[in-house]
């Protein structure tokens, strides 16, 4: 890729630090992909500030870059993607896990949702279990060491249940508090 | 009694930056019906036909996604500044997406357009 070369010195180290953060971004994908789209970004800037003159060069570098947005953020969605086609076309198990890993980190909030939702819901079901059977449903321990939170079906000698009618209690504060995290978490995810 | 009745605001911007966001490949689309465009002739265009403010950075990875479903098309032409520009096309595909999704906008127009009235 030709380098723009900017007659201001300060704009000149403001087009270097961009391409080195866009370089960092993309440096997980084929030599093919980074130089397309280094290239494509090099292009749109070129254009944007090749009619400057050595006094607005700077300003309108800068807006450019602020137009494109941060690299990091912006480059996010194409790196996943391109690294899922060259997953796919190369079977690479190394390619395969970066772009798992790159495409899991998008939903990776949404997954912990999903997960703390189950928890609640398991919740309620040992309430239900602990009606039902309340001996094998609750704080087990054994020998003075914790064995269990839940619903077993094996009760050995030495198992011990701790909280007794206190389980349904303390299960429907874990429940709040799982409630209130996940409503917390939701808004987090809405507002980013 | 009186109400002193406020636009949300928050609530109009969401709306319309849902909008936007929906509907900036249609956009493109029609653009790229016209000829050939490189990706900052293209900003450039959006923004002399529409009042919408493109997220430039936003517009790249559009334009890449729409090529790897086959809508667009690209090729690099050198230039003499040595600096290349990437020429975006509609595919046959394409050209048949976006008579498609004008039937759909027309449609979609007209109901909106009774239901104001």
């Amino acid at each position: 890729m030709k380098r723009i070369v900017f007659n201001n010195p300060t704009a000149q180290k403001i087009y270097d630090d961009y391409f080195k953060r866009v370089s960092r971004c993309i440096h997980v994908l084929s030599a093919d992909d980074q130089r397309e789209l280094m290239m494509e970004l090099n292009s749109h800037i070129y254009e944007a500030t090749h009619m400057a003159t050595p006094q607005t060069e700077v300003d309108i570098l800068v807006d450019t870059i602020e137009k494109l947005g941060p690299p990091e953020e912006t480059l996010q969605p194409v790196v996943a993607h391109k690294k899922t086609q060259q997953a796919i076309r190369s079977f690479n198990p190394g390619h395969v896990i970066q772009a798992l890993y790159l495409n899991f980190s998008n939903g990776v909030g949404y997954v912990i949702l999903s997960c703390i939702y189950l928890l609640i819901t398991a919740m309620g079901i040992l309430v239900v279990l602990k009606l039902i059977s309340p001996s094998h449903t609750g704080l087990f321990m054994y020998n003075g060491h914790f064995l269990a939170f839940g619903f077993t079906t094996v009760l050995r000698a030495g198992n011990s249940e701790l909280l007794g009618s206190w389980f349904i209690p303390t299960v429907f504060a874990i429940m709040v508090i799982l409630y209130f995290l996940n409503t917390f978490l939701f808004r987090l995810l809405k507002k980013g | 009694m009186y109400y002193i009745c406020r636009m949300n605001r928050e609530f109009v911007q969401n709306w319309f930056s849902q909008v936007k966001k929906g509907t900036l490949s249609y956009i493109i689309l029609i653009i790229l019906d016209e000829k050939e465009y490189y990706g900052y002739e293209l900003v450039q265009e959006i923004k002399a036909h529409t009042t919408l403010e493109v997220a430039e950075g936003t517009l790249y990875p559009l334009l890449n996604r729409l090529k790897a479903d086959g809508i667009v098309e690209s090729k690099w032409i050198e230039q003499e500044s040595g600096i290349p520009r990437k020429y975006y096309t509609l595919t046959r595909d394409g050209k048949a997406t976006l008579t498609e999704m004008k039937k759909i906008w027309t449609t979609l127009g007209t109901a909106i357009q009774r239901i104001q009235k």
